[in-house]
């Protein structure tokens, strides 16, 4: 599903040029679970990006379902990620602007996928926000806005999801619940997820656990 | 995506909703009314003064002949589907049965007279008529019905034909139209001019072709017509029959037009501003779109379209406001204006299309487009690619998009270019100055209190962003600065033109006799007189020995002119010599100076020799000088003026000029009681219509700078609400960090004040440079600089830029903090 081979990132900063990632090896399988843990400044959370898409690489390859994306250009990317990709953020990232319905509906409208509004109806109700289909993020709570980012990913019925610290904003009984919901819902659409955490209850939940330290990948088996 | 217009529209109805949409909108919707509104009422304003102006001449053009107008030229008017009317004026005794007689100034009139404006007779009745006098029926003015002392229903006599008062003549149109058509007016039909037997061939008598319709078949006609003229026929419009009202209405014009050009300007300023914090506030949006999928190509397609949908929303809206802001400015106005005229035309619908496009695709579309390439990877990474820096190029292409559409908008190259010059000042030095000083002011700033430290440091730490509200905040300022300044010299120039007390009579044919008896006249009776001049009616008879033709000759050529003469040493005022010298007092050489038009009619250049006749009495005088004679000034001017000691060798006349207020106007009647030889020109009521018409031009323009400070006040705004949120958003975090309300406001009205101050600056110096350029340059103004506006930007730019500023960040001293970084 997911496969990685010499992947790194450098930057050049005004000093110096920084290594952020050096030779990641990775491959996750369809369906499977998986978290990257480490420590701030670690290079988790580029790797995240690199992985989705995002970002390209310095050097390296990326196979996402059978593409090397890296091969592909910024739109091409996007395409990609519409038809495949599902994320959940930290920090929600929901369209202030719009109500949670129609930020569930965004990305299944981009892809052009029929029945938006019914599909995420369903979805909004499958996270248990069905009273609230009306309501502008601002007056959602912490925890409800990330129910509604879970079902803004599930929605367009992704290959691969990825989240970025999906519990980090949140309490650590909200947090519990999110992560139910995320599960429970890759259960049942058979879904790879792979997520950068802090949490350690919440990788611990996943078939299979990698650690960064300083730009390099290891797995914990 | 699937129908990528529905999702444009779903994507505008959404940010519309989430109130991300009003500032763009408004200024859009801003831009399209004010440029509406003005040239709309530009337009409306201009058919209307010129009806009015036409209404000198009793038609919008004038064919005036020492002979009768030739037929074909009759037909031509009616084949252009012109209006004709024709009047034939002369001078003639008139005699009542009672045996008084009096020099009437006769008009004989037919048909459709007056094409502009209108006749008012008291015949009798509660209302006034506009009727022109039935054969055999006079009309006479108030004076001559005191001279002849006759009423309605009595007979006078003109030449050979017997006719009868039928009203009394309130007022004509065309009552200033024959400057020197001495005495007071009779009006009769032209269909009796036959039996009076005066109009004979050599008679002195003006015959009148008026010609009104559509400025097309008008330019048709004078094209056609102004080739065929021979000597003694001219052809008269609004600007040259009365010079006064015509420079008053074209520098009227250029200001409204100027005025226009400056509502554009504000407002693209205001959707610059607008759209930049669209995008900005957009950035995060696009970021989590392009994460989910949208490509580059999607997002610049749906802000494409949305940014269409909102600016075919906003010419519709805004032409529908701005045609209901004309039509308030112009019923403001009701009162003063003959509101007959109610189109406004296409074009200011138009021009408010062409606005708003330019707006869009030059001002609102660049930080948009960049949209597109906002990185995905902002949203795990937040400082990741600001995407919203404005850009040299688009700022050139805007300037120079705003430059063509300014050029289209006023046809004035000049206007164009002061303002672009101005504007170009204003933004360079702005960005060198607000650069220069935000860094000095950190110096300061170190050395200062915490809240100056903290508004110095907040200041400087978004340079880029607080030199481009400068520059912002000192365009607005500069270009209401531009038109106060404007306005005011140009109300000024007005109040000059006719000052209070201006003489309204002219008194001719004193004799030397007569002179105390009229001193006593008027100081008896507190009246001020002017000065009194000897005045001779005289001929130019030869130049340089050649004598002149009597009359018209078939092949055209300089004729002898009769005028009056006057004698003064020294210069007149207003008058310029454009070529040779002035004598010197007390000459008594045989000298004359000529006023320049009347010296190319008679063919003299300074140095040839005159003849001249007064009287009986020939004699020959040198052209000393050619003098240009400023007509606007209301003042006695004169042809040919000799120096004093030769006219004193005649037997001459004088003349004088007073001042009569409307209601003392019987003065006249017993002034003719007391000395029943003078001639009075009364000049009051064409005096009286050209005040009116500068004080409505005057109202006009004071609306139309409300108006465009209006505009300017809602560039500010837009201005500073567009740099509140990142302020909203630090003071936050200073507030949950314990800063006092009184340290975050302080920081603020400071952090706006300096930036307000530092526009008030980059104002005057642009506004100085623009004032210098569109006065000197554009409206013929003397340019002096403005020192009292100095103290006055600056510190109005920091009150206001500072008051506004602080004003819209009070809402993070009441809102709790927690709430505002939430919302953030």
């Amino acid at each position: 599903m997911i496969k990685t081979s010499q992947l790194s990132k450098r930057v050049s900063t005004a000093e110096s040029e920084l290594e952020i990632l050096r030779g990641i090896e990775l491959e996750i399988k369809q369906g499977e679970t998986a978290a990257i843990v480490g420590a701030s400044g670690s290079g988790k959370s580029t790797l995240l990006g690199l992985l989705a898409g995002l970002d390209t690489p310095s050097a390296g390859a990326i196979l996402l379902d059978g593409t090397n994306i890296v091969n592909l250009d910024e739109d091409q990317r996007a395409t990609l990620r519409s038809q495949k990709v599902g994320f959940v953020f930290q920090s929600f990232q929901l369209l202030p602007a719009l109500t949670a319905l129609e930020n569930v509906m965004l990305p299944l409208e981009l892809a052009g996928i029929a029945h938006a509004r019914e599909k995420s109806e369903e979805f909004l109700s499958r996270v248990g926000l069905d009273e609230r289909l009306h309501h502008y993020p601002r007056t959602l709570s912490g925890g409800e806005q990330q129910r509604v980012a879970i079902a803004r990913a599930f929605a367009s019925q992704p290959v691969i999801l990825f989240a970025d610290e999906p519990t980090g904003n949140l309490d650590t009984a909200t947090g519990a619940n999110v992560i139910e919901l995320l599960f429970g819902l890759n259960e049942e659409e058979g879904t790879t997820l792979v997520l950068v955490t802090h949490d350690n209850s919440l990788a611990d939940r996943c078939q299979r656990k990698f650690t960064m330290t300083a730009g390099q990948l290891e797995e914990a088996l | 995506m699937k129908s990528p217009i529905a999702a444009s529209f779903r994507l505008l109805l959404r940010d519309w909703r989430g109130g991300e949409l009003g500032v763009l909108f408004s200024a859009l919707l801003l831009a399209v009314t004010v440029v509406v509104a003005i040239s709309g009422f530009v337009n409306r304003l201009q058919f209307n003064l010129e009806r009015e102006s036409a209404s000198f001449l009793a038609a919008d053009l004038v064919v005036s002949s020492a002979k009768p107008v030739p037929l074909e030229w009759r037909a031509k008017v009616d084949t252009e589907g012109l209006q004709r009317g024709e009047t034939i004026t002369f001078s003639s005794m008139v005699i009542s049965d009672n045996d008084e007689m009096f020099l009437a100034s006769v008009k004989a009139v037919a048909g459709g007279y007056p094409l502009r404006g209108s006749l008012s007779v008291d015949v009798g009745s509660a209302q006034p008529s506009s009727r022109i006098p039935a054969p055999g029926g006079v009309f006479l003015a108030p004076r001559l019905v005191q001279q002849l002392r006759v009423a309605v229903g009595d007979a006078v006599y003109v030449g050979d034909a017997t006719l009868t008062v039928t009203g009394t003549l309130l007022s004509e149109p065309d009552s200033t139209s024959g400057f020197f058509g001495y005495g007071p007016r009779l009006v009769m039909n032209s269909a009796d001019l036959d039996a009076t037997g005066i109009v004979q061939p050599g008679s002195r008598v003006t015959y009148r072709l008026l010609v009104a319709g559509s400025s097309n078949q008008l330019e048709a006609f004078r094209d056609w017509v102004d080739p065929q003229l021979t000597q003694g026929q001219r052809l008269l419009s609004v600007d040259e029959s009365q010079p006064g009202i015509g420079a008053t209405l074209e520098r009227a014009r250029g200001f409204l037009l100027l005025a226009g050009s400056l509502g554009v300007m504000l407002a693209a300023a205001a959707i610059l501003v607008a759209a930049r914090r669209f995008g900005e506030r957009h950035t995060d949006q696009v970021a989590v779109m392009k994460s989910l999928g949208a490509t580059k190509r999607t997002i610049q397609q749906l802000y494409a379209l949305s940014l269409t949908w909102l600016g075919l929303l906003s010419i519709v809206l805004g032409s529908g406001i701005g045609w209901l802001a004309q039509s308030a400015m112009f019923n403001a106005l009701a009162d003063q204006l003959p509101g007959e005229i109610n189109r406004i035309g296409v074009t200011p619908y138009l021009t408010g299309a062409v606005t708003a496009l330019v707006c869009v695709g030059f001002f609102a579309w660049p930080p948009l487009a960049r949209l597109g390439g906002v990185s995905p990877l902002r949203v795990i990474r937040r400082e990741t690619t600001i995407a919203n820096s404005t850009r040299a190029l688009d700022l050139l292409l805007g300037a120079a998009s705003l430059g063509l559409l300014m050029l289209w908008y006023s046809r004035d190259l000049q206007l164009t270019a002061a303002l672009l010059g101005a504007v170009a000042i204003t933004v360079g030095l702005g960005f060198f100055v607000a650069h220069g000083l935000l860094g000095g002011t950190r110096q300061i700033g170190s050395n200062a209190g915490s809240v100056w430290r903290l508004a110095l440091a907040g200041m400087q730490r978004r340079g880029n962003s607080s030199a481009f509200q400068v520059v912002i905040f000192g365009i607005a300022i500069m270009l209401l600065l531009v038109l106060t300044a404007v306005r005011t010299s140009l109300l000024d120039q007005w109040r000059l033109q006719i000052p209070e007390g201006t003489p309204n009579h002219f008194v001719l044919n004193v004799s030397p006799s007569d002179e105390a008896r009229l001193l006593t006249f008027f100081s008896e009776r507190e009246i001020e007189v002017g000065e009194l001049y000897p005045a001779a009616r005289g001929r130019v008879m030869a130049v340089n020995g050649a004598p002149l033709p009597d009359r018209d000759s078939a092949e055209g050529g300089a004729r002898q002119r009769e005028a009056n003469f006057t004698s003064t040493d020294t210069a007149p005022e207003g008058n310029e010599i454009v070529e040779g010298a002035w004598w010197r007092a007390g000459t008594d050489d045989a000298l004359v100076s000529l006023e320049d038009g009347f010296a190319q009619d008679i063919g003299a250049r300074v140095g040839d020799q005159l003849t001249i006749r007064i009287a009986a009495d020939e004699f020959s005088v040198e052209v000393a000088s050619i003098r240009k004679v400023n007509w606007e000034s209301m003042q006695p001017n004169f042809f040919v003026i000799f120096p004093d000691q030769l006219l004193l060798k005649f037997p001459n006349m004088l003349f004088t000029s007073f001042y009569l207020e409307p209601d003392e106007k019987r003065r006249v009647g017993e002034l003719l009681d007391v000395i029943p030889t003078l001639t009075i020109i009364e000049l009051d009521v064409a005096i009286a219509e050209i005040k009116t018409i500068i004080d409505q031009v005057s109202q006009a323009i004071e609306l139309v700078l409300i108006v465009i400070l209006v505009a300017g006040a809602l560039v500010l705004i837009a201005g500073v609400s567009a740099s509140v949120d990142e302020r909203l958003h630090e003071s936050a975090i200073l507030r949950a960090l314990g800063a006092g309300r009184g340290t975050l406001l302080g920081a603020v009205a400071i952090e706006f004040a300096a930036m307000g101050s530092l526009a008030g600056v980059l104002a005057i110096l642009g506004s100085e440079a623009a004032g210098w350029a569109l006065q000197t340059q554009m409206l013929e103004l003397d340019y002096q600089v403005q020192w009292v506006l100095w103290p006055m930007g600056i510190g109005l730019g920091a009150i206001i830029i500072g008051g506004l500023g602080t004003f819209a960040c009070r809402r993070v001293v009441s809102a709790p903090p927690l709430k505002v970084l939430r919302e953030l």
